[in-house]
């Protein structure tokens, strides 16, 4: 346990960024962030589903009962739904548009939070004490000191795996560019990748800014989604990395040659920071999800037709002819 | 910027096979979600909505109801002691016009008794004083018929009476 507390000590992104599994498919090698990704995707669905069976109206020999939510945790989950559909997307996104994106944003929320709420739980960590308990302590150091601990089998932060929050970001992409092909149509997005219609039916003089705002719109059709992977990537590592580092201190000490009792009480007070910080942690699995699909809603109304805030597209018209929905709005402002 | 092959120590490095993971695991859930979970608790969100609205209408119909019962009830109330002093001012007339009437009728019937009872007690007396004046004169005339010792004759007789009566009517009265 020791030798394993030492070569956790060498590197704190060893338990923080992705590895291989133990498992694989045909010769290919698995990693962690795919098997959370499996799992995850499997618990999400499973209880939501649990919640949806509560959360639906039941039989009227119940009577006004049966308009009751059993159990805290769809309780939870209800007043989660309620509240990102009718005090943020809605209002963001109009009627129309938060009807129609809902299902794909609170999935994505919700699969995110799974994912973020796995990160939480060491379960890599257990399986690499499990295993050194059983008495492979060589091979497990040897694993831990190589950041390829071959018998761990799931575990980790799979938000925590740029590949991941790649993945994610490129169907928001993909939600993005369908609406804005769906509700503006091609010549109408190609306006607005020229600077919008006033712009590109306007006075020829102007036309030389067109080239600038096509290579912007195009790069930002880009940037939006890769700060969107960026971002959630970010603030799980860093989470993840203070953490490791916290629970690294003693075994500093102990690699630097220092006492097994000021080691413990090192590793005690940073026991009790990391209990705090776990605390942030779980705010932060709860924010980073809330703004991924919070700003791919943002992005979307951005590319949509405007069904709603007719007095901000009233003052602002410099963005295009097409009465696009985020004309009004300010884009929020990148939070954590 | 970043790197496409399967470098673990580098946050930055992106691998094929997990974000290919990454995007159809994310698909499935999606596609699974909106298809079994999402339209059941919308439905579900939809019909409790649907409901507390239903009974706060509800609760707002009876309380116009409730406040409209009270309203006619307290003008039935206001209209009904209306009624009642109008009928008990009409009584007190009626009963006020019954005594006048009564008291009047009655002062009527007294006066007329009284009347008849003063024609009575003068038709009465009258009578009493010509049966006296009669009673008189014979009385004279038997008299002076025994005084004089002999027959009055009529024209003496007249002559007698209207003396006494003449005398009786001084004296008399």
């Amino acid at each position: 346990m020791t030798t394993l507390l030492l070569a956790a000590g060498d590197n704190p992104l060893g338990h923080v960024l992705d590895r291989d599994s133990a498992l694989s498919i045909e010769g290919t090698r698995l990693t962690l962030s795919m098997i959370s990704l499996v799992v995850g995707a499997l618990v999400c669905i499973t209880v939501l589903m649990m919640a949806a069976r509560r959360i639906k109206t039941g039989p009227s020999s119940e009577g006004n009962a049966r308009f009751v939510t059993k159990g805290r945790i769809a309780q939870v989950i209800e007043v989660i739904v309620l509240g990102l559909r009718d005090q943020m997307l809605v209002p963001v996104m109009g009627e129309r548009l938060a009807k129609a994106w809902l299902p794909l944003l609170l999935s994505l929320f919700f699969f995110i939070l799974t994912l973020n709420l796995f990160g939480l739980i060491p379960f890599a960590d257990v399986q690499e004490m499990l295993h050194a308990m059983m008495g492979q302590h060589e091979q497990a150091a040897h694993d831990a000191a190589h950041a390829a601990p071959a018998q761990v089998f799931f575990g980790g932060t799979a938000t925590a795996s740029l590949s991941v929050t790649l993945g994610l970001a490129a169907i928001s992409f993909c939600a993005i560019w369908w609406q804005s092909f769906r509700d503006l149509g091609v010549k109408g997005t190609l306006e607005h990748l020229c600077g919008g219609h006033d712009l590109v039916h306007g006075p020829i003089g102007l036309w030389a800014v067109i080239p600038i705002i096509f290579v912007v719109e195009i790069g930002g059709m880009f940037i939006k989604p890769a700060a969107l992977a960026i971002r959630l990537l970010a603030n799980m590592v860093a989470g993840h990395t203070l953490m490791a580092v916290l629970f690294s201190f003693g075994a500093m000490v102990l690699k630097a040659g220092g006492p097994t009792w000021a080691a413990g009480s090192i590793t005690l007070v940073a026991g009790i920071f990391a209990v705090l910080i776990t605390f942030l942690e779980l705010f932060v699995a709860f924010l980073q999800a809330f703004i991924f699909m919070f700003l791919t809603a943002v992005f979307i109304s951005l590319m949509a037709h405007e069904d709603h805030g007719h007095e901000e597209h009233a003052h602002d018209h410099g963005h295009g002819g097409h009465g696009h929905v985020g004309h009004g709005h300010a884009e929020p402002a990148p939070a954590h | 910027m970043f790197l496409l092959a399967a470098d673990a120590s580098n946050p930055m490095s992106v691998q094929i096979l997990p974000l290919a993971t990454a995007v159809v695991v994310a698909l499935v859930t999606v596609i699974v979600l909106s298809l079994f979970v999402w339209p059941t608790i919308a439905k579900g969100l939809d019909e409790r909505n649907e409901k507390i609205l239903g009974e706060i209408k509800a609760a707002e119909d009876a309380r116009a109801h409730a406040k409209a019962a009270q309203e006619e009830f307290e003008r039935k109330l206001i209209q009904a002691q209306q009624d009642a002093d109008t009928m008990i001012k009409e009584a007190r007339a009626q009963a006020q016009k019954a005594a006048d009437d009564l008291r009047a009728r009655s002062e009527a019937e007294l006066a007329e008794l009284k009347k008849r009872a003063n024609a009575e007690m003068d038709a009465a007396r009258r009578q009493a004083v010509a049966e006296l004046e009669a009673h008189a004169a014979e009385l004279a005339v038997s008299v002076a018929s025994k005084i004089l010792g002999r027959a009055i004759d009529a024209k003496d007789q007249k002559a007698l009476v209207e003396q006494s009566i003449k005398e009786f009517a001084s004296t008399g009265r």
